[in-house]
């Protein structure tokens, strides 16, 4: 039996990371010394890594803070919120791809493509650099190469296609997914980690781009999960959204039409919107300005917490329904639960958690941080799977039904939702014409009756069949969903024993191969690629301490031989970031960073006598 | 070969007597059967239409607590294969148990009685009873929220549970003790089984209903 594998001769690192891979931000957390804690670096006040990508015209990708902090000035370079795009079409997309400044096509596989600087990317790709990323501030929060072994979190209401396209992202990085975790379940987790009475809980899961709701009831240690219901297409982006639609109509007037369909420009509106929103959950007012000096415009309106709760009311009464159907399929009232909890930044809106209260009559449960949550949760379902510990144990369900699509289009369905996973079922087929060999299978995702209607996860191909007279041939098909929620599909013929063979054309996923041929390309240029995307790191890092010094350096009070050598340093690293060379442009930049540490501290201590020393320029 | 013990119920490694085909509590053995078990012997509990709920919800995690497959993480591939397997056999076996319904179903058929669809008889009265309780949910469907044909559906939910709540416990009584097998009286428990199915239809309905009205009506 594998029981605790600590791997001491080799002295290697067993321990599993858990990265909340998320719309707008992700997280990475570890399990050290007897708890979950989120990886960030010492100059950071949260562990928050913008889920964001930027690529400037030079060349390269620059992920995470950086990027979101050129997203203002340059929105027509930058892209938020590719999880949106995960295992989905361009018919699915319409909306989302609106506000997308980059062209989009579909591959010949049905796979969404964003054409950026002349390349195409799949959102697979993305997601991948956004995961390399997170992987990479782990390990340099840990010191140490981080572990390659992961487990990721998805929206529980993610189908098959968004799970895979979530697992082959992380290939793409180079990580090995050791689990895939619904997000609130690993909040529940990470919740229940202290609990040692049982109970029934709900929770509440509002995120930048999703919605879930799952009911579980915790029991010596076991998270057992009764149901779950969401939207994948719900969340904090869609009351930007709302603002952003504010904003449009009311330049309808007053600017060019074309102004108002430019992505890049509408780009721009969701983050002054996405402001606005966040400064609203702590004030009563705030202002919505949006500003394009390309444009000539520059405009200003305040809005109201009261103006905006009336707005999202609807986006909001429809997470309701996400409630109704979660606690109608647990077969539970809602006085029935002991405790609802709240996770994803959304719920920080202060009318989504009075609409929680309201509904399910009891004070929501705030005490962890919601962003921080499903990380932590993650890392602790790490714990657990590096053989950490046997106290705790996750049983969770498949979100969708999964069927098989009959002759008259309708849905026969095989797997019902909810139902724990893992899970197999066997179905048993046979042929309907002589010397047939094949049979053709369309599989569904969904709870609707018409297979139209419900989301294809793609074409199986049963092939090998033996020659026989039609009706004859015995074929048993099992659908199997493992503990990640993740359809494999395998088939025998039973009167002659012969395992049939079964082709796989995802409707919008990458196929193994195509995994395959990216990750050679992506070695190819990796070396190119990475100096790229490191030399505009450094660039921007760069920008960012010189703003830093023009406006404070003649005020700060320091002493002329500091000042004279911080001057030289900046003068140096705006020569070096001119050329090429990443060596000279690193050396420059963490000289830079040395020589302005007195600068950092004199303005720390002139904001408040509280000495932060360590502290460097960009986090002033 | 030692077989001192009856095929299936002893460990093929250490031969210790097994409560379950999927694993060892003895040396720890995930096993592989060739056959799938029963759901009653999956959760190593005796064959019998009454459960204990809260035994039957122990036995569950206890199992799992050996056979999941995130606690044979590391393990050789073929040992991971067997865990995803038997979690679910252990997972269809619960869930079939705990549903009294399903598991009355099972027991009625490994018994030689029909299956659902080879049973299909319902008497006259009961099949305008169907009619009736179809045309009210129509009904209701197409009129407004706070209607009067909406109104109707109350009383309708609570006579279609009392109905089942009467039907489940003659089932339950003609399940206990369990009956020979191939007796007669399985078709009749059959008949019941498929009222339970009409039943649950209509209730789903006006669930259904109900939960697209909570959505509509704010």
């Amino acid at each position: 039996m594998p029981f605790l594998e600590l791997d001491v001769l080799n002295n290697e690192n067993k321990a599993i990371l858990g990265i909340d891979l998320g719309t707008t931000n992700s997280l990475v957390a570890v399990w050290r010394e007897g708890r979950p804690v989120v990886l960030k670096p010492e100059r950071w006040n949260d562990g928050r890594i913008p889920s964001v990508l930027h690529f400037p015209a030079e060349g390269g990708v620059i992920v995470g803070r950086n990027a979101r902090a050129l997203a203002a000035d340059a929105p027509e370079r930058t892209l938020f919120s590719v999880k949106r795009l995960m295992g989905r079409g361009v018919a699915d997309l319409s909306q989302d791809l609106a506000g997308i400044p980059f062209p989009a096509s579909e591959s010949e596989h049905g796979l969404v493509q964003l054409e950026i600087q002349g390349k195409r990317y799949t959102p697979q790709e993305l997601s991948a650099r956004i995961l390399h990323h997170a992987w990479e501030v782990a390990g340099a929060v840990l010191g140490e190469l981080a572990p390659r072994r992961v487990v990721i979190t998805v929206p529980a209401y993610f189908d098959d296609g968004q799970r895979q396209a979530t697992r082959d992202a992380a290939r793409l990085a180079g990580l090995e997914v050791m689990r895939i975790v619904n997000e609130p379940t690993a909040a529940s987790l990470a919740y229940g980690l202290d609990r040692r009475e049982a109970g029934t809980i709900a929770v509440y899961d509002f995120g930048g781009g999703t919605l879930d709701v799952s009911i579980l009831t915790i029991e010596e240690g076991v998270f057992r999960v009764l149901s779950t219901a969401g939207d994948t297409h719900l969340g904090g982006d869609d009351i930007d959204r709302g603002l952003v639609a504010l904003a449009v109509e009311e330049l309808r007037g007053e600017i060019d039409h074309e102004v108002l369909r430019d992505p890049a420009f509408l780009q721009g509106v969701r983050l002054s919107a996405e402001r606005c929103k966040i400064e609203l959950t702590t004030k009563p007012e705030s202002d919505l300005h949006v500003v394009a000096p390309h444009w000539n415009v520059s405009w200003r309106r305040t809005i109201s917490r009261e103006e905006l709760e009336k707005r999202i009311a609807p986006l909001l009464e429809r997470t309701l329904d996400s409630c109704r159907r979660a606690l109608a399929d647990a077969g539970l009232e809602r006085g029935q639960l002991d405790e609802v909890v709240l996770v994803g930044g959304s719920t920080r809106i202060p009318a989504v958690r009075r609409l929680v209260e309201e509904f399910f009559g009891r004070v929501p449960n705030t005490s962890l941080d919601p962003d921080e949550v499903v990380a932590l949760g993650a890392a602790v379902q790490g714990h657990v799977l590096a053989g950490g510990t046997r106290e705790m144990l996750l049983l969770d369900v498949t979100p969708l039904s999964l069927g098989v699509e009959t002759m008259g289009g309708a849905v026969s369905k095989i797997i019902l939702r909810n139902s724990p996973v893992p899970t197999q079922v066997t179905e048993g087929y046979t042929t309907y014409a002589a010397n047939q060999t094949g049979i053709d299978f369309n599989i569904v995702q969904g709870e609707r009756e018409l297979a139209k209607d419900c989301r294809s996860l793609g074409r199986f191909e049963l092939k090998g069949i033996p020659p026989m007279p039609a009706g004859l041939a015995r074929i048993a098909v099992r659908f199997s969903l493992d503990a990640d929620g993740i359809l494999t599909v395998t088939a025998k013929e039973e009167s002659t024993g012969k395992d049939a063979s079964i082709e796989v054309q995802p409707m919008h996923g990458l196929t193994d191969d195509q995994v395959e041929s990216m990750l050679r390309e992506s070695f190819q240029h990796a070396r190119e690629d990475f100096d790229l995307s490191r030399l505009a790191n450094l660039r921007v890092e760069i920008g960012t301490m010189e703003r830093a010094i023009e406006a404070n350096l003649e005020d700060a009070g320091l002493d002329v031989e500091t000042i004279e050598e911080i001057r030289d340093a900046l003068a140096e690293a705006r020569s070096a970031a001119r050329t090429g060379d990443v060596p000279r442009v690193q050396k420059a930049r963490d000289e830079l960073e040395r020589a302005s540490l007195p600068l950092a501290a004199a303005l720390m201590d002139a904001v408040a006598k509280r000495a932060l020393t360590g502290r460097t320029l960009d986090e002033v | 070969m030692n077989h001192d013990h009856a095929p299936g119920r002893s460990c093929p490694k250490c031969w210790a007597e097994l409560k379950t085909p999927l694993f060892c509590e003895s040396c720890h053995e995930l096993l592989a059967p060739t056959d799938r078990p029963s759901p009653f012997d999956a959760l190593g509990l005796s064959t019998a239409y009454p459960v204990n709920r809260m035994e039957l919800r122990k036995r569950l995690l206890q199992l799992s607590r050996r056979l999941h497959p995130d606690f044979h993480g590391s393990a050789s591939q073929e040992t991971r294969a067997r865990a995803e397997r038997n979690t679910a056999e252990l997972n269809a076996a619960f869930e079939l148990l705990d549903d009294d319904c399903r598991r009355a179903d099972w027991l009625v058929r490994s018994l030689g009685g029909p299956g659902q669809d080879e049973e299909r008889q319902m008497p006259a009265a009961f099949l305008s009873e169907v009619l009736e309780w179809s045309e009210t949910i129509e009904e209701a469907r197409n009129a407004a929220p706070g209607s009067p044909e909406r109104a109707a559906l109350g009383p309708l939910e609570t006579s279609l549970r009392e109905q089942r709540a009467r039907t489940m416990e003659s089932i339950s009584d003609s399940l206990t003790p369990l009956p020979h097998t191939n007796a007669p009286e399985l078709v009749e428990i059959r008949r019941s089984l498929n009222a339970v199915r009409y039943l649950d239809r209509a209730l789903g309905e006006i669930a259904e209903l109900r939960l697209s009205e909570a959505s509509t009506s704010r």
